[in-house]
């Protein structure tokens, strides 16, 4: 049986996602659509001093959107944006540790184009 | 009707998913393909390949006729009046663009109205977006209801004589309701509008008769059908076929061609320039002739049983809310449905590593998901190799997805 992705550990995660929900006052906010599926995820980012000090998502998405989005904002959380500039999605799909169908992968990097565009935004309003 | 022994004409279900039986149940998004259509495509290619209506050689006579026989036969198939009505397409989207891009953007003006459902696929919706864009007309919307006659009021109360065009499904590709066609085009024509139909999801199951249903074109895809991809129809009324012009232009839709100027061929090769898929109009053509060998009439009347036994076992899970007709027998081909606390695409994954095959997502129907309030739902569509076994493998892979998504 091939329900791997599904493992107990993750679904933990997806139950219980960390840095759910919205931040008041966010120095960017992005809403990323998933126009095969109708996914929607709104990342929150505040950043003070170039340092990740808050970090939320929302929305309505699969389990495996949540937890890669859960994932990626507890592994950004603290960190320089300097140091989260280069997030791919080949660190993406490490951090998250599946063996994910071609389908399934737009779910995890929903986030990640999320993440990319907040980092654009926030370095064009620096400027 | 055997299913087990129709199973076996699919050379698919020897295919094994994830160790299991392969239970498919898209087949509002494709059908499987038996080995007769199969057969058909490969023996023209192997046997008869030579272009149609070019050539006085014997092969290229050969592949005319085979292509002209598949025509008569789809038009015997929908009881079109005449073989010319019949113009092959690559699919229905091609053939609603087809409309849009003739008929309806050299007739409609700005103050005209063109009329569709809520509940329509993109490609009965977009292309009008297009069409009202380009002629200034204005698109309105037909609220679909949960019954045939609420549906039909709700079309008494948008029709008026402003309405020049009006586009709906024949059979919802996401709730399975059929449409009234034949007094909706009473409605429409009577106040001097045009009818278009999308039959993409009615013409694989039940008898569809062009004539009665009254309308202007008939859209439908051959890969729904057990055809294959890259085929389809549109049916245009005669009476249409001299008015309405080319849709593309080139060779083979030509009467005659001076340096700066043409005049074009009788339809409806006037509608089918350049070399067509005859392959696949071929296979097409075999793909009419197993399902008449079976009837439509008892593909109807098994798919009845399998999608009244699928509502029912469906309706025990609490979680499952399924969308469309409450009366199960106004329901075609499928059962749409969502999940509470589990979404679409996990449940679908889930059920895939049981070898149950359902479409998960808006399926081509986002305002219509908008209307619901839900960013994705599950649809399990069925066809004359279904049965109730299948049902239960699905039913089973779901209770596992709810153990697993909790």
């Amino acid at each position: 049986m091939d329900n791997e992705i599904y493992k107990e550990e993750l679904m933990d995660v997806y139950r219980n996602p960390l840095n759910k929900g919205k931040l008041d006052n966010p120095s960017v906010s992005i809403l990323e659509r998933n126009p095969m599926c109708g996914d929607e995820i709104n990342l929150q980012l505040s950043i003070k001093d170039g340092v990740v000090s808050d970090v939320k998502f929302d929305g309505s998405a699969c389990a495996i959107s949540i937890i890669s989005s859960s994932l990626v904002t507890e592994d950004i959380l603290g960190k320089k944006v300097n140091e989260i500039r280069d997030y791919d999605r080949q660190k993406l799909l490490d951090l998250v540790g599946l063996n994910l169908s071609t389908s399934r992968v737009k779910c995890a990097t929903l986030v990640l184009t999320a993440l990319q565009k907040a980092i654009k935004q926030y370095d064009s309003g620096k400027k | 009707m055997g299913t087990e022994a129709l199973k076996k004409d699919f050379p698919i279900f020897k295919v094994k998913i994830n160790n299991h039986p392969l239970i498919y149940l898209d087949n509002a998004a494709t059908t499987q393909k038996p080995k007769k259509v199969l057969q058909a495509i490969s023996n023209f290619y192997s046997y008869s390949n030579a272009n149609v209506h070019r050539g006085v050689h014997t092969l290229s006579e050969e592949a005319s006729e085979m292509y002209d026989e598949a025509r008569r036969k789809i038009a015997r198939f929908i009881n079109a009046s005449h073989e010319s009505e019949v113009i092959f397409t690559s699919g229905a989207t091609d053939s609603l663009n087809f409309v849009a891009s003739t008929w309806a953007r050299n007739n409609l003006k700005p103050g005209d109205v063109i009329l569709v459902t809520d509940a329509e696929h993109h490609s009965n919706l977009v292309p009008w977006q297009i069409v009202a864009q380009q002629t200034g007309a204005e698109l309105d919307f037909v609220e679909v209801g949960e019954t045939q006659e609420i549906t039909l009021n709700n079309f008494k109360n948008k029709i008026s004589e402003k309405v020049k065009l009006a586009a709906f499904f024949h059979c919802s590709n996401v709730l399975g309701a059929m449409l009234p066609v034949r007094e909706i085009s009473k409605l429409v024509k009577n106040n001097g509008g045009i009818v278009v139909v999308d039959g993409a999801q009615a013409v694989p199951h039940v008898p569809v008769n062009v004539q009665n249903l009254d309308c202007d074109f008939y859209a439908f895809s051959g890969h729904k059908m057990l055809g294959p991809m890259g085929t389809g129809v549109l049916w245009m009324k005669r009476d249409l076929l001299d008015k309405v012009e080319p849709y593309r232009y080139g060779g083979g839709m030509i009467d005659l061609v001076e340096m700066k100027h043409s005049t074009w061929a009788d339809p409806p090769e006037k509608f089918e320039a350049g070399t067509p898929n005859v392959a696949g109009i071929f296979g097409l053509g075999a793909a009419v002739d197993y399902l008449t060998e079976i009837g439509m009439e008892n593909i109807m009347k098994h798919e009845r049983e399998v999608i009244n036994y699928a509502a029912s076992e469906l309706s025990k899970f609490e979680r499952v809310k399924i969308l469309g007709p409450k009366d199960v027998n106004e329901r075609y081909g499928m059962i749409t449905f969502y999940t509470e606390g589990a979404h679409a695409h996990d449940v679908a994954t889930v059920l895939n590593s049981y070898g149950v095959a359902v479409r998960s997502g808006h399926h081509c129907t986002m305002p219509l998901h908008k209307k619901y309030d839900i960013p994705a739902s599950l649809r399990a569509s069925f066809y004359i190799y279904n049965n109730k076994d299948d049902v239960d493998v699905l039913t089973g892979a779901l209770k596992k997805a709810f153990e697993i998504l909790g």
